[in-house]
């Protein structure tokens, strides 16, 4: 855990042009913790904190607020995430096979980290808007879909090879 | 009927999120129209008449809408564009917002001149990332090219856009948890009245509309509000982009004028059932629909009032098509669990109702079932009806309802034998 | 002025009146949870929704306005079931650990489910498990299990302690209730928390298994705390002695409503500071005999105190005898004094505040820092010496009985005055330092154990009442100064009630009401 939490300069700048987008400073709240987590990967209590001091609220608000929404994590994740959707196009498109695929190739259950720290995958019961590709998974927040057993595991191939590349 | 073109034209065409190519392609022409030629009264009477319901889910007649909102206010007054789609089985604005987002800033524009308003959010669900990125640099080029900001489209009207991400929650599509996620709080919908035309985003009048039914404005700007209304069925405006998935050989966004048989969307634009299975049921609008039965789906109409009529809904115009194939206690159990996935937590029919639902159908699916569980699900389905702040209760009731009541001889086999009839019967076909 | 019907009763109420105030007007307590008139509007636990007709729905009687010909019921058949099952989902998982639940008795969830519930339950589902039983602060215990998410008490920290330390965590069933990590919930008011929570998750840690709710007795009473008078019941054990208190009789303070002075609130001080009342108490008379202090029956202890003061009085006079009274005696007390005192007895050396004494804690909601229940009073009565100059001159030898009523003057400057005072008589309810070198001790009744008025800072005369008997032998203040008087020849009215008659023309039952007050001058009720 990070004994102490501050935007870099750059966010810094960005920060201070989201604020003005918003006649309230607590209006920036969701587009700080995005950029808090861009920063750091996930959302610890210095971090609520930093955001309650800057947008001027109680820190217990901005906990509020972290824990509502289920896109912010107070863990962090790993160096990659999957979300799968399991929702009910998906599900009555295999979304079944996709998960059962990703816990046998990655080796944990949904809501786990691989040892290595590299993906952490999750199932989500909510819908992700891409019903079309059903069934469907986020990648890194990207749609990947027409997912089989076989374009699974070619799509984890593919996101290791890309890393050894040094892409 | 054929399919239409009103706002679904530029799909796929990789060109058409650049400013320049669009403004070539009749971009901005109707904003540009409007603001010239058009008193902003003008412009909410043509949108009056054109009959353009909200496409979100609710269908409230969108110039109506506008009209709530106080004239002579001192306050200042805010378009929220409702980009959230987050009810299971929709994805029609992200098709808006990837292959044509200057036709919603066009849109965003025509509404605010005709209420009076110089600051639109649109708040855009977290999850989707590549449409947002498409969006902020449409917003970019729409500032850098003199389309929005001081001067719109060098006319003395000043329009700011921000775009605001929401951060994974279904309750924000509602309007006022919309408006308290943009004020940076929980997505707790507000108690109503007062409705957001007069006390909305910022306690000030505020407009919320979907990206689809903004979309339409240029349409309906540029050929009049005949035109559009001539297009769909009475007191159905237009066309509208009605997402399919499921089982389907043709899954997607198709245009479609109001009223179009539902049977023409999944036989002919659809391509028809998978693997050639049967029809078994149709949820017509989201999953916070009533479920349709095959005969009932052949019958409907894709439009407000005949869905209305079958005591279901057209809602954000996501069919999921169901074939002979699909367990319907489990599609059921799916459903619930994201209902109680997504509930707020405000409401105690909603918190305590959606989670308790979702474990007896879990029970009843794991094979510890028992007949009066079904007893309880119907029960549980009027008593989790109308009683809460926002529509997320009924929107987990209607299913619940539907499902059990039309699909009784499913549940009562399930908890008989602990099985799911759907899957015997694919066994015993296999074995034969 | 909207005129509306509800169950078949007309009422016409100001303007902007919800159903749920409006119901409340004509005698009817429609269920409520997340509904409390001093927070703002919730409208989430969806208890109170009534039938109005021309509404399709069911609506909450909290946040709907009475509106002219509306017509409402509260007992129609479609809103009994939806109250029944808004209490079977708010059940289905509590733990109903009711018989080690301290809000056993005073339970809306049993309240309400006696009156509306369905009894049967249908609920076969495991219940969540949550975090039981935990201090969140120096005086209150969550258990979010008990819990059902009304939020009064974290809008309570939002909007009247404008503390924060609460907030609603997570959404949809796995909701909870909990402090930020850091915090805890230590605000000079965190203790009305536990007042508004309608069920068992936020209880008192005082009061934590120490008596059943129903043994206690309550009694209608002001706050010595503070010059603010704030409204309340003192809650003592009644018809049975609690079992694990060691003997304690007052076992609570709750606030009472009083919509000029403290609305539904009290301050901790004021809530948690009544243990004064059961321990450390002057049970009976004493007096110095060669060194020591000893026990003494009143006749004898009175008799001196008589002696010494008629012999001052021949010797020096009206400056022989000093009295020292205190803001904290009551109005009658003070008045006993004064006739006896100064009236009747004409001594030039009467004081009665504390110039040595430091101010409490102040803020701008309730706490004042004078920390008396009765300074206006003192003042209003006419007493106005400062017992600075009184005690110089019992020093100097010039005064040769002291009286002390309540006050400690035996720390510091004061305490070296005090060394050098010939006779000093005390008059108090708890042992402290000036007791201890006293010559004579005579133990007085705490306001628990007495009826009288304070006036409060803003001149509010507010009437408190005897809850229990004085402990041991001590007495009522102002019986000690009726006896007193009479061994010096004088007659004065014992009672509370016949001196307060005398003062203001009404009896002190016609004063109470429910925690209403008099302006002194005018003696009209409030």
């Amino acid at each position: 855990m990070s004994a102490s939490f501050e935007f870099t300069p750059e966010n810094k700048k960005r920060f201070e042009e989201i604020l003005r987008r918003y006649p309230t400073k607590r209006a920036a709240m969701l587009p700080s913790l995005h950029l808090t987590q861009e920063q750091e990967g996930y959302i610890s209590p210095e971090a609520e904190q930093y955001i309650a001091d800057l947008l001027e609220v109680p820190v217990v608000d901005v906990r509020e607020v972290v824990s509502f929404y289920t896109m912010f994590t107070r863990n962090p994740l790993g160096k990659h995430h999957i979300r799968v959707c399991e929702s009910l196009s998906c599900w009555v498109r295999g979304s079944d096979e996709v998960k059962e695929t990703l816990e046998k190739e990655l080796g944990v259950e949904s809501g786990g980290i691989t040892e290595d720290g590299e993906y952490s995958w999750e199932v989500i019961p909510d819908c992700l808007g891409a019903c079309e590709l059903a069934p469907m998974l986020q990648l890194d927040g990207y749609f990947e879909g027409n997912l089989t057993r076989e374009k699974v595991v070619e799509l984890l191939k593919k996101q290791a090879a890309s890393k050894t590349s040094g892409k | 009927m054929p399919i239409v073109k009103n706002i679904s034209e530029f799909f796929g065409n990789e060109n058409a999120r650049s400013l320049k190519w669009r403004l070539e392609h009749g971009g901005y022409e109707s904003a540009r129209k409007a603001l010239r030629e058009m008193k902003p009264d003008e412009v909410t009477e043509t949108v009056i008449n054109s009959n353009l319901r909200g496409l979100g889910g609710a269908g409230f007649p969108t110039g109506r809408k506008w009209s709530f909102v106080p004239k002579g206010t001192d306050k200042p007054k805010y378009l929220a564009v409702n980009c959230d789609e987050a009810e299971p089985g929709t994805f029609k604005d992200k098709y808006i917002v990837e292959w044509d987002p200057h036709r919603l800033l066009e849109g965003i524009i025509i509404c605010s001149y005709a209420v009076g308003i110089h600051t639109a959010y649109i708040y855009i669900r977290g999850e989707y990332v590549r449409p947002f990125e498409r969006l902020e640099q449409a917003v970019k080029e729409a500032y850098a090219g003199g389309i929005i900001g001081e001067k719109v489209l060098g006319e003395d009207y000043k329009l700011d856009v921000f775009i605001h991400r929401g951060a994974g929650a279904y309750i924000c599509g509602e309007e006022t948890g919309l408006l308290e996620s943009l004020e940076g709080k929980k997505g707790w919908p507000r108690l109503k009245p007062p409705f957001p035309a007069l006390v909305g985003a910022f306690g000030c009048p505020t407009v919320i509309n979907n990206v689809e039914t903004l979309s339409h404005l240029p349409g309906i700007i540029k050929n009049g509000a005949q035109w559009f209304s001539d297009l769909g069925c009475e007191r159905n405006g237009g066309s509208r982009l009605f997402a399919l998935s499921g089982c389907v050989n043709k899954p997607g966004v198709y245009e479609l004028p109001m009223g179009t048989p539902m049977k023409e969307l999944i036989y002919e634009h659809g391509g028809g059932i998978l693997e050639g299975r049967k029809l078994k049921a149709v949820v017509p609008g989201g999953t916070s629909s009533a479920v349709l039965t095959a005969e009932e789906a052949e019958m409907a109409t894709l439009d407000f009032d005949c869905l209305a009529k079958l005591k279901s809904m057209a809602g954000s115009g996501a069919v999921i098509v169901l074939d002979e194939d699909v367990c319907m206690v489990k599609a059921l159990h799916n459903i619930e669990h994201f209902f109680s996935h997504e509930s707020c937590g405000q409401c105690t029919p909603c918190r305590e109702g959606t989670a308790w639902v979702f474990r007896i159908l879990t029970r009843i699916v794991e094979g510890g079932g028992t007949m009066a569980d079904i007893a309880t699900l119907k029960n549980l389905g009027q008593n989790m009806g109308g009683t809460s702040i926002c529509a997320l209760c009924e929107g987990a009731a209607m299913p619940l309802r539907s499902f059990v009541s039309k699909f009784e001889d499913e549940f009562e086999y399930y908890v008989k034998h602990k099985r799911s009839l759907v899957e015997d019967r694919k066994r015993n076909a296999v074995a034969v | 002025m909207p005129t509306l019907t509800i169950d078949g009763q007309e009422v016409t109420v100001d303007a902007g009146t919800t159903v749920i105030q409006a119901a409340e007007q004509i005698g009817i307590n429609i269920p409520r949870y997340c509904y409390h008139p001093g927070l703002s509007l919730a409208g989430r636990c969806r208890m109170c929704l009534v039938e109005i007709e021309t509404f399709p729905n069911l609506q909450i009687a909290c946040y709907t306005r009475a509106q002219d010909e509306m017509v409402v019921s509260t007992t129609s058949e479609r809103v009994l079931s939806a109250r029944q099952s808004m209490l079977e989902f708010l059940l289905s998982n509590h733990p109903l650990d009711c018989p080690v639940c301290d809000q056993s008795g005073e339970c809306d969830l049993q309240n309400f489910y006696m009156d509306h519930g369905q009894y049967q339950s249908r609920f076969l589902e495991n219940k969540v498990k949550k975090k039981k039983a935990f201090p969140i602060g120096p005086h209150v215990i969550l258990d979010q299990e008990r819990c059902i998410l009304c939020t009064r008490c974290v809008r309570f920290t939002e909007e009247v302690s404008k503390s924060n330390e609460l907030g609603v965590f997570n959404r949809g069933s796995r909701s909870v209730i909990d402090l930020y990590p850091t915090k805890s919930l230590d605000n000079p008011y965190s203790g009305n928390v536990i007042d508004i929570c309608p069920v068992g998750a936020l209880t008192e840690r005082e009061f934590r298994f120490k008596c059943r709710v129903w043994y206690l007795a309550s009694q209608e009473s002001i706050c010595t705390g503070c010059s603010r008078g704030c409204n309340i019941s003192l809650d003592y054990n009644g018809s049975r002695r609690a079992y694990k208190a060691g003997g304690r009789r007052v076992m609570r303070i709750k606030p009472r409503y009083n919509p000029d002075i403290n609305k539904w609130w009290i301050c901790d001080e004021g809530r948690f500071g009544y243990g004064f009342i059961d321990t450390d108490r002057i049970e009976t008379p004493m007096q110095r005999t060669t060194s020591d202090l000893e026990p003494s029956d009143w006749d004898p202890a009175l008799a001196r105190v008589a002696e010494t003061v008629k012999a001052a009085y021949s010797e020096k006079g009206a400056n022989g005898v000093g009295v020292i009274v205190s803001p904290q005696l009551s109005n009658e007390e003070l008045l006993a004094c004064r006739e006896l005192f100064v009236e009747k007895m004409k001594l030039t050396n009467v004081a009665a505040l504390n110039p040595w004494e430091e101010p409490g804690e102040a803020d701008d909601f309730l706490r004042n820092a004078d920390r008396n229940p009765n300074t206006k009073g003192v003042e209003d009565l006419g007493y106005s010496g400062d017992a600075k100059a009184v005690l110089e001159k019992a020093a100097e030898g010039e005064i040769e009985v002291l009286i002390i009523f309540r006050h400690n003057l035996a720390d510091g400057e004061a305490g070296k005055l005090l060394e050098k005072a010939k006779f000093v008589v005390y008059v108090g309810t708890n042992w402290n330092a000036t007791a201890e070198r006293a010559h004579v001790v005579l133990p007085g009744a705490t306001h628990a154990e007495k009826d009288g008025t304070f006036t409060n800072f803003e001149g509010r005369v507010q009437r408190f009442k005897q809850a229990l008997l004085p402990i041991g032998d001590s007495r009522n203040d102002s019986q000690i100064i009726s006896e007193m008087a009479a061994k010096l020849g004088y007659s004065l009215p014992a009672s509370a009630d016949e001196i307060f008659e005398a003062w203001k023309g009404i009896s002190l039952d016609e004063l109470s009401g429910s925690g209403s007050s008099v302006d002194p001058d005018t003696a009209v009720q409030a």
